[in-house]
């Protein structure tokens, strides 16, 4: 399976500039540089925000071809809440994430899928190493973007 | 920089939210170790405030008396300065949890002095603004979200510089840090839960790893990097594995210990 992917930096937009572009739009550029897979993934977590989750800057993605998976290990703790989100650029694509604990059992706790953006919550019975799985299930694209990120209280 | 989709977003939410949903269910189970290695991807190290907001719903921990009289100062090895980076900003959570904000300005203005020491101050100065500004405003989660960016913003202008073994000692730093003050924590008022935060054996595996994959043989051979790295492994036997049950007080101040010892050097850059 031929997969890119890596670990993504955010110079101090990302996040920040989801919130700012509502409050700005005459005032945007018009030439891109953040990844738009990424854009869509905090435009996912945007609402969550409201109510107390802390979205980590850290974010995650590559391309992925359609049935592709990608496995993301994740390092949570019992008595937080968490959420993954996901988002890709490619128009009829979709993405999911599913959250799986250390032995492979699906955890998460509640889940949704609206087109190119999903998320999954999970609140772990024990701290340790969980998964967060990416899939793409059905792309236009052969190779689809997609970008992740989670948020915690 | 925005992307111009973004200026669609809510229209594009909203079309999705109209669209026919495609029904996805997940397996119940996965097997991962059928799973391809290429397709998993390396531990996400969770910043320290994942943990300490655990410690807070805990009980009350007085955070004040976790932050250090002064954070260290810069001896000029690169290494000892990417190192203390990663434990300033680890104190910068701390003191946020203490909500101290005249702490969290001066953490703040610390980084900067540490990221212009080894030439990324460009990509922290923003950040160490905005934590002022929030701090005066006692915003306390974007503070905390600005913590968090200091760290990525610091590591990837560290990366596009081509010094990823620096990259790897700030989050070292801050991960050895952020356990002192857990393991300090914890051991004042012992229990099975809050001690359970410290199972965390692939963070220690993934930081072993990288600390034995260093690129610069001179680095590595740094007394400071070769004490974090003795460090280390001696944690690996007491961090608990996935089906271990949490560690005891004993096992709790042990790795305070060892862990305090190690903060000292980082701060005092006596390796």
């Amino acid at each position: 399976m031929k997969t890119q992917s890596s670990r993504r930096r955010l110079s101090g937009s990302g996040f920040c500039a989801l919130a700012l572009v509502l409050g700005f739009l005459a005032l945007a550029p018009s030439h891109a540089t953040v990844d738009d897979a990424l854009s869509f993934a905090y435009e996912a977590a945007a609402p969550y925000v409201k109510q107390g989750f802390t979205v980590r800057e850290d974010a995650w993605g590559g391309d992925l071809g359609v049935k592709d998976q990608k496995a993301v290990t994740a390092q949570l703790f019992r008595g937080n809440e968490y959420w993954f989100w996901t988002g890709t650029d490619v128009r009829n694509a979709v993405v999911s994430v599913s959250i799986y604990d250390s032995t492979g059992k699906l955890v998460q706790s509640e889940a949704w899928q609206r087109g190119r953006f999903s998320g999954a919550r999970v609140t772990p019975q024990r701290s340790g190493t969980y998964y967060a799985i990416v899939t793409i299930h059905k792309s236009p694209a052969e190779r689809t973007h997609w970008a992740l990120v989670y948020g915690y209280r | 920089m925005i992307p111009r989709l973004l200026l669609f977003a809510p229209a594009l939410v909203a079309a999705s939210a109209l669209a026919a949903d495609t029904t996805v269910t997940p397996p119940e189970a996965v097997d991962l170790s059928k799973f391809p290695a290429a397709s998993v991807e390396e531990v996400v190290v969770p910043v320290p405030s994942e943990i300490f907001i655990v410690l807070d719903k805990l009980g009350s921990p007085n955070w004040k008396n976790e932050l250090p009289e002064n954070e260290g100062q810069s001896t000029g090895n690169r290494a000892q300065v990417a190192l203390l980076l990663g434990a300033v900003i680890a104190d910068g959570f701390i003191a946020v949890q203490a909500q101290d904000s005249e702490r969290v300005k001066d953490i703040g203005q610390h980084v900067l002095t540490l990221a212009d020491a080894i030439n990324v101050r460009k990509a922290v100065l923003a950040r160490s603004k905005s934590i002022t500004e929030k701090a005066d405003a006692k915003k306390w989660p974007e503070v905390r979200r600005e913590f968090d960016g200091a760290l990525q913003d610091v590591r990837g202008a560290m990366e596009e510089l081509g010094d990823r073994d620096l990259a790897q000692l700030v989050s070292v730093g801050g991960w050895v840090r952020g356990t002192q003050a857990l393991t300090s924590v914890v051991s004042k008022n012992y229990s099975a839960d809050g001690a359970e935060l410290l199972n965390q054996p692939h963070i220690l595996d993934h930081f072993i790893r990288q600390m034995d994959d260093l690129e610069n043989p001179r680095l590595k051979k740094e007394p400071l990097v070769a004490r974090v790295r003795k460090l280390l492994a001696s944690l690996r036997p007491l961090i608990a594995r996935a089906s271990a049950a949490a560690p005891n007080q004993d096992t709790v101040k042990k790795i305070n210990r060892l862990t305090g010892d190690t903060v000292s050097a980082i701060t005092t850059g006596e390796g």
